[in-house]
């Protein structure tokens, strides 16, 4: 015997609403949430995307890839481990830069994709301004992908995501003198691979 | 040094990412035309950022809000992925989410499909049951089995339940986990693809399935339950929470496990207000007043104890009154699950 009491009112929005929401609706294949999900955070990872590659059909290749990545394997994301935002951001600056490499890979006259990535560029009448910019900035963009994950998300919000150190503090629930360290922390470190870039010969242990 | 350069050296890199808040960011150039080592080091992270950021003026980038390159990034995360089913009526729709979330979970059973689950079944073998499980709709819909048929003559719907499980299993057994996983995926399909998936008309007929004469529409509901309950046990062999169903489909869920409840506690049974958290309230057992105790539940605590996943005891919950009435609405709620 079943008497209902009350009309169905379900108020629990908590639940549904954020990213745990999102990617629920994501693992149950609601496809709407994907749409959403790509209006809110496609701009970035086009934009974390063309910082690295400097290409637009590049940038829409990584951007497809994320986003189906996402869709196609939704429990590679844990909400409880970060922000939608700070993963999909990572997770385009790490294709991104994969993309770099398996250019350069491509590339006939380079041999191996650390060598291109470190290369210094033919000598010439003068170096080509450009072409070393370009160099040094993969380097920075490929050390960047290797640092540890605490420094990168707080880089990815205060630097790609346009947030303050303090609201990257609040988006990753830490205190913000922990945001402002770590920040440091990674652009010295990003500094001292420009000053003194690894050595491949070194890393082969040659 | 002073206090201030300790605290604007603290500051540099937060500057040079251009992360700082206005007020802080005034702070910066007094100090650094007075310090010396605060500017070398200022200019050498300046020149870092530089570096990331590229010949901005070279950047492409496109004002406004990006909704340009939607149906191509969707298109491409299509074919990657097939969105649950649509096209259903709402009582097949919480089966076709169920399907796609557990295809979803699957993704990451790779390598992993000898993981014990549940009973002695591990990720292969639950996958199995569930192809078995469903198979019951499916052939009363008019669909093909898929494994070689059982020989159940006579048994008891409980017992031709498990023996098809076992015989599906062994039959699974035979071939790689990723061809149950496509005999499941495709027999799911199918249903979903039936009239009856998407026409709640047809969907009303009553048919008699795993002993319960139900209309075909909860029994497809039923499935979406059963489909859910099992990803998660998976879900937690594999270590990937699983969360769960839509808050609708969850509901729809939790509506049926109470009429089903209800009924088996039949009209003379003390009476029990029953809320789950989130909106409803019914009355179960008899319909004397006053009510001789109430019950609250979660919504997913709730299904959990319906398919057996929490015992009557330690399910959380809020109670009041009589404990012997709350203990048999909680006893025969654990009773009902066959998963």
């Amino acid at each position: 015997m079943v008497t209902p009491v009350t009309e169905p009112a379900h108020g629990t929005e908590k639940s549904s609403s954020g990213d745990a929401g999102l990617h629920r609706r994501l693992v149950y294949g609601d496809e709407r949430a994907l749409a959403e999900v790509y209006a809110e955070y496609g701009g970035l990872v086009r934009r974390v995307a063309l910082r690295v590659t400097r290409s637009t059909g590049a940038a829409e290749d990584v951007a497809q890839e994320v986003f189906a990545h996402l869709w196609s394997r939704p429990y590679a994301y844990d909400p409880r481990r970060g922000s939608l935002r700070t993963w999909l951001s990572m997770l385009a600056h790490r294709r991104a830069v994969d993309w770099v490499r398996g250019e350069a890979r491509h590339r006939k006259d380079i041999r191996a994709d650390d060598d291109a990535l470190h290369a210094i560029p033919e000598p010439g009448p003068g170096p080509d301004e450009t072409v070393v910019d370009r160099e040094r900035s993969l380097l920075l963009h490929s050390a960047l992908a290797e640092l540890p994950e605490s420094q990168r998300e707080v880089v990815h919000l205060a630097y790609f995501a346009g947030r303050t150190y303090r609201q990257a503090a609040v988006e990753l629930g830490i205190p913000e003198g922990t945001a402002k360290t770590r920040l440091r922390t990674a652009l010295r470190s990003l500094a001292e691979t420009l000053a003194d870039p690894p050595d491949p010969a070194l890393e082969r242990g040659a | 040094m002073t206090a201030e350069h300790d605290d604007v050296r603290d500051l540099l890199a937060a500057w040079a990412f251009g992360a700082l808040p206005p007020d802080e960011r005034r702070r910066i150039p007094p100090h650094l035309a007075e310090c010396e080592s605060c500017a070398a080091e200022a200019e050498e992270l300046r020149e870092t950022v530089r570096l990331l950021d590229g010949a901005a003026s070279d950047l492409p980038e496109r004002n406004g809000g990006v909704t340009h390159g939607t149906a191509s990034v969707l298109s491409a995360a299509r074919s990657a992925r097939r969105p649950a089913a649509p096209h259903v009526a709402a009582h097949a729709a919480p089966y076709a989410a169920a399907v796609s979330g557990l295809s979803a979970l699957l993704a990451e059973a790779e390598g992993r499909w000898g993981t014990p689950v549940v009973h002695d079944w591990d990720v292969h073998a639950t996958v199995a049951h569930l192809l078995a499980a469903d198979e019951h709709l499916a052939v009363l819909l008019g669909l093909d089995s898929r494994v070689p048929a059982s020989r159940t003559d006579g048994a008891d719907w409980e017992a031709a339940w498990d023996l098809r499980t076992a015989d599906v299993i062994a039959h699974e057994y035979g071939r790689g986990p990723q061809e149950t996983v496509a005999a499941w995926s495709a027999q799911a399909e199918a249903l979903l693809g039936t009239p009856e998936a998407r026409d709640p008309a047809l969907a009303a007929r009553a048919v008699t399935l795993m002993g319960a004469r139900l209309p075909v529409s909860d029994h497809f509901v039923v499935r979406a339950f059963e489909t859910w309950i099992h990803t998660d046990d998976i879900g937690r062999a594999l270590g990937v929470p699983v969360p769960p169903p839509p808050e609708e489909h969850l509901w729809q869920q939790v509506r049926l496990a109470v009429r089903i409840l209800g009924a088996a506690l039949g009209p003379t049974a003390p009476p029990v207000l029953l809320a789950v958290t989130g909106g409803d309230e019914w009355v179960l057992g008899s319909e004397d007043e006053p009510v001789r105790a109430e019950l609250a539940l979660d919504p997913v605590d709730f299904c959990l104890l319906v398919g057996g996943r929490h015992s009557p005891r330690e399910v959380p919950r809020g109670e009041s009154g009589d404990t012997d009435a709350v203990r048999n609405v909680l006893e025969l709620a654990a009773s009902l699950a066959w998963l």
